[in-house]
Formats: C-alpha cells, sequence, structure tokens
C-alpha cells in the first residue's frame, strides 16, 4: 500500500460536513468521530489520513505539500490567498461575506473617508479597492457588529449566515461581498505526483456531491 | 533602543557545517554538468537598477523587491531573479557574440515574501539560458539538461512539460477583455474548476469556453495529448500539440527509468513571459517545483535586441532541504594530521603542514601550549593522525 494521502480538514462543522460525506461515499470514519484528541487520524480503506486544523493552517500545510489536500472555507481562502488548486466546491458551508451598517445609514452618502471593521482585512480591502475606495480599515478578533454600535466604525465586512446577528444588534447587509462554500484545495506537486489516486478521490466525490 | 545584534532578518538563516557541504555539492555538481554541455558561467551585480525589473514581459509586483536609492538617488532593487540581468547584458554587451549562446549562472536572488510563512527571502538559483535558437533541438538539448539535473540528486522526481500556445490559441478567440482574459488564466493556473466554469458561462456555450473549461483537467500522461486534439480541433493547436507529443516522447526516452514525466496544458503561469514550452520539475517530498523554466522568445526584445531563448533555473535551496529531509547529509570531512610545534619550532612545523597539503591532506596547525591537551582536540574532532614537530618525530 502506498503512503495514504493527508488531507487537512477545518476544525469545527467544516470537518463534520466532510466526515458525513467521506461516509456517504462508503469510508469508514470511526477512528475520525472516536478521535479524542487525536489530531491525526487514519481512513484505512480510503488510504487517508485526516489531519484537524484550523482554517488558515489548512491552507499553510497544502501550500507546503505536507497535507496534500484540504478542506477549508472560501472565506479563509479569500483572506489567506496562497499558492495551491481549488478543485472543487464542496456545496457545503455555504454563507457570504457582506458588508452590513446600522439600520437605515446611508453608507455611501458623504465625501468622508469611511471606518471598516472585519476580521478579514484583506477580503474588505481588495472589496472597496475594486470600488477605488479609500477605506480605513480596523482589524478586530470578534464580534465584529459590536465596532459600529460603539461607534467605532461606518460598517463591517463580515461573514452572514441568515443575518439573525445583525438584526438583532440593528445592522443590515448594505452590500453581499461575495458567496462563502467549502472548497477542496489541493497541493501543486501532490496533483501531479498521485494523480491517479487523488483524480480517483475527487471524481468519487464529485459524483456524490 | 532595541538591538537586533544577535539575529538574523526574517527570510534569511546562516548555514553551518553540513549544510553548507549540502548547498555546496548541489551548485558544483550543477555548474559542473552546465559547464560539460558547453555553458558559460556569469555574474551579475546582486543590485541592479529597478527599470530592468520593470518590463512588461515580466511583471515583478514592487511589494516583493527589496529597494534601496543609489547615490544619486535612483531607484535600486536587489536582484530578484536572474534572467532578466542576463537578458540585459545580452541585449548590450553580447549583442555580437556568436549565436547561439549558452549562459549559465548559480546565484542568490531577494524576493521580500510575506513574514511567518517559512519562505526564504534569499534564494539560491542555478540555471542556464540558451540564447539565440528557435530550434526544437535548442528546447530538447535545455529538457535533458534538466533531466540530468534532475537525475544527479539521486531523488524520486517528475519533470512537467507545457506549452502556453493552446491557452493563447483558445483564448485569443474568446471575445473578452485583457482584464477577463487575465482572470481566466488565473482560475487555470489555480485549477479552479468552480469559479471557470461558472465565469466562462458568461460567454456562452462555445467550443472555446468548453476547452478552456476543461484545459486545467488536462494533465497527465501521453493520453492528454488525444484528450486534447479530440477537445480542441485548430489547426494552430495542433500542430503545437504534435510538436509537444514529439518532445514528450523524446524526453520520456532521455529519463528512463529514473524519472517521471508528465504534460500539463494547464500550465498558464506568467504567460507575459513564455512563448512556448514550460519546463517543470519536482521532487517527491517537496510541496513546490524545484526547476521552472520555458522558452521566452519576447523578453530580451524588451532590452532592444530580438532574439529567441529557452532557460530553466533550479531552486538549490529547496533541492537542500528535501535532501537534508531525507537524511542524505553528508558529513564535513574531519582534518586528518593536526601537526604540534615545540617551543621554537613553529617554522618547521607550518611548513611541515604544508609539506603534507601538498600530498592531498587536511592539516590544520595546533593551537595549544602543550601535546596533551592537542591529543584530546584530536580525539574531540576525530583527528587520526597528531605529528609533533621539534626534538623528536611524532607518531
Amino acid at each position: 500500500m502506498n503512503k495514504p494521502i493527508r488531507i487537512a480538514l477545518t476544525k469545527g462543522r467544516l470537518e463534520k460536513d466532510t466526515v458525513g460525506l467521506l461516509e456517504k461515499l462508503g469510508f469508514d470514519c470511526t477512528a475520525v468521530r472516536e478521535k479524542g484528541r487525536k489530531l491525526i487520524l487514519p481512513v484505512p480503506d480510503a488510504n487517508l489520513e485526516v489531519v484537524l486544523a484550523k482554517a488558515n493552517d489548512v491552507i499553510t500545510y497544502v501550500e507546503h505539500g505536507v497535507c496534500d489536500m484540504g478542506v477549508v472555507g472560501k472565506d479563509t481562502i479569500m483572506e489567506m490567498k496562497g499558492k495551491f488548486f481549488e478543485m472543487l466546491d464542496l456545496g457545503f458551508g455555504r454563507c457570504k461575506f457582506a458588508l452590513a451598517a446600522k439600520k437605515g445609514y446611508d453608507f455611501y452618502s458623504g465625501y468622508g473617508i469611511k471606518t471598516i471593521a472585519t476580521k478579514y482585512p484583506n477580503v474588505a480591502r481588495s472589496f472597496f479597492e475594486k470600488k477605488g475606495m479609500d477605506t480605513d480599515i480596523i482589524k478586530i478578533e470578534g464580534s465584529v457588529e459590536l465596532a459600529p454600535i460603539l461607534g467605532l466604525a461606518d460598517g463591517i465586512v463580515d461573514i452572514v449566515e441568515t443575518g439573525t446577528t445583525l438584526k438583532e444588534n440593528g445592522l443590515e447587509v448594505i452590500e453581499d461581498v461575495a458567496p462563502i462554500s467549502a472548497r477542496l484545495i489541493v497541493n501543486t506537486v501532490s496533483l501531479k505526483m498521485r494523480q491517479n489516486e487523488i483524480e480517483k478521490l475527487i471524481k468519487l466525490i464529485e459524483e456524490n456531491l | 533602543m532595541k538591538n537586533y545584534d544577535l539575529i538574523t532578518p526574517e527570510g534569511t538563516k546562516d548555514l553551518l557545517f553540513g549544510e553548507c557541504v549540502v548547498r555546496r555539492n548541489i551548485e558544483n555538481t550543477l555548474l559542473k554538468l552546465f559547464k560539460s554541455r558547453g555553458y558559460s558561467e556569469m555574474i551579475t551585480p546582486g543590485l541592479e537598477f529597478f527599470d530592468v525589473f520593470n518590463m512588461k514581459s515580466r511583471y515583478f509586483p514592487q511589494e516583493t523587491l527589496y529597494k534601496m536609492t543609489d547615490s544619486k538617488g535612483r531607484l535600486l532593487v536587489m536582484r530578484p531573479d536572474s534572467t532578466m540581468p542576463i537578458a540585459r547584458v545580452v541585449a548590450t554587451r553580447l549583442k555580437d557574440a556568436e549565436l547561439p549562446l549558452k549562459l549559465c549562472y548559480n546565484q542568490t536572488v531577494y524576493r521580500n515574501e510575506s513574514a511567518l510563512k517559512g519562505r526564504s527571502d534569499e534564494t539560491v538559483q542555478a540555471g542556464i539560458e540558451l540564447i539565440g535558437s528557435e530550434m526544437k533541438m535548442a528546447d530538447l538539448e535545455v529538457i535533458s539538461a534538466a533531466v540530468d539535473s534532475l537525475n544527479a540528486f539521486g531523488l524520486e522526481y517528475s519533470l512537467e512539460l507545457g506549452h502556453i500556445g493552446v491557452f493563447k490559441a483558445l483564448v485569443d478567440r474568446l471575445e473578452a477583455d485583457d482584464t477577463d482574459k487575465e482572470y481566466i488564466r488565473k482560475l487555470i493556473e489555480n485549477k479552479n474548476f468552480p469559479a471557470l466554469n461558472d465565469f466562462l458561462d458568461t460567454f456562452g456555450n462555445t467550443g472555446v469556453t468548453a476547452a478552456l473549461k476543461k484545459l486545467p483537467a488536462l494533465f497527465g500522461g501521453e493520453e492528454v495529448f488525444e484528450k486534447a486534439e479530440e477537445l480542441i480541433p485548430d489547426e494552430n493547436v495542433k500542430r503545437i500539440l504534435d510538436e509537444l507529443r514529439e518532445i514528450y516522447r523524446d524526453t520520456a526516452e532521455l529519463c528512463g527509468e529514473g524519472g517521471n514525466i508528465t504534460v500539463d496544458l494547464g500550465l498558464v503561469n506568467k504567460t507575459d513571459y513564455y512563448t512556448g514550452l514550460i519546463i517543470k520539475g519536482y521532487l517527491k517530498g517537496h510541496g513546490e517545483e524545484v526547476i521552472s523554466g520555458g522558452r521566452y522568445d519576447k523578453l530580451i526584445s524588451d532590452f532592444g535586441y530580438d532574439i529567441p531563448a529557452v532557460g530553466f533555473a533550479v531552486n538549490v535551496n529547496a533541492v537542500s532541504k528535501v535532501i537534508e529531509r531525507n537524511g542524505i547529509l553528508p558529513a564535513e570531512l574531519p582534518p586528518d594530521v593536526i601537526v604540534f610545534a615545540e617551543d621554537g619550532c613553529e617554522v618547521a612545523a607550518v611548513k611541515q603542514a604544508r609539506e603534507l597539503r601538498e600530498q592531498g591532506l587536511i592539516v590544520e596547525n595546533a593551537l595549544f601550549s602543550d601535546i596533551e591537551s592537542v591529543r584530546e582536540y584530536a580525539k574531540e574532532k576525530k583527528i587520526g593522525r597528531v605529528v609533533v614537530v621539534g626534538c623528536e618525530e611524532g607518531e
């Protein structure tokens, strides 16, 4: 048997969805389901080795080739960039990046430079760059909704799923920035060196999406 | 004030002992290989004018360049690449030289990589440039040099060929502006099938869009050529594919058992730079290519001399890393002899050491005042022989 293919999964919901998908393909994921505190787990009948990591690290591991493939959200890809093949839209983990502001606030009015609070400064910057708008971008680590309420920012760029959090905090979506879903990424060299195995797996996944 | 006098800048490192041996072994092997094929070595300055790299045929994002100014306030950069400086030399001092020119180099390039990503800002590249020939034989010559380079490392490798012409022929038939074409190129480069499909759907469902959608999937062995021909019924493309297939077969023969040879028609990086063949080399256990090159017939014309060229560069740092990780680290050889001078016999000892060196031995002069310390030092450093110069001859 060849060395197993290493696939890095983003811990949490994407991990569960991916494991569900692998089980749907008929692979035995018991070890991953009963993982305890282990971070590297075998899926022997698929000759896979699952690595559990934070979203940003999934990209780092795949980029360096220590993991051959990875499952990560488009949000992380847009923020981190990097050199890898983005081969499949897995369809789960759907949500969107959106620009939001206090309800009733006319965001695009006036000449003043707008201040944007976000956990995703690169996404926010490139969104406003495309519009040719100068903005002040402030990086916030969590609960970005606070920033406009507290008066720190005019708007936020953040992930929106149902919009409930926005609504409950008196904010509303001004404009959608980009749709998000989970992606299957592949290291550029792994795809070439282990083409048959990886292509077979991708084909199988594609047929079962 | 904070001092940074005990550390090196991000993206750089000191190499010690075995690491140096590995690195120099690779450099020497490659230079010897290139020279044995008739290539002459060139050394270009570490500092160049920014303008050399600010050409339309090759775009170096300014945030990746290390910049400074000279005494007249002109913008300088630390060389981010060796091909552009060589093109500059060819178009100036070598303008009247006999063609083809066969040049090789082994030098450091500098790029300001993003921090904390585990990348090196300082990379040694060893490579060749074959200038002034458009023949298929020139492509084959460069490919075979790449094969021999990969073979020399004694590791499992894969050589990949591509041709920018296929993508160019297709995208030229698409009614799209340059921004859209660049976006399509980027999506193909990243094999981003979902986004590529969505975007191409906006151009309608034609033979061209269907072919472009499939382009990033056209990689693998020789079967790729048949698939491609079926998919892209185009005279120009067929000619390119036939040519590439011939080179593919020749290369497969050259590789023999040692390496794997593949083709990827979705290799579309640096389209403004490459004009034909693209070459990539991979080593098992390294996540990025270790060889990168191809044909760039329009590059030197940016400097005012219109001649074709083909070449490649080996990322020496990457190869060292793979070799070190595989544990094939050659130990630095200990000296063969240590020569100890008794009081008043220093000159005789230095002369004796010189004589031993002339016999091809590695010889140290002892820097201790008593013979016991010398013996202890020799034992510690695994030096086989201690020679005492003075009243009595040593062992």
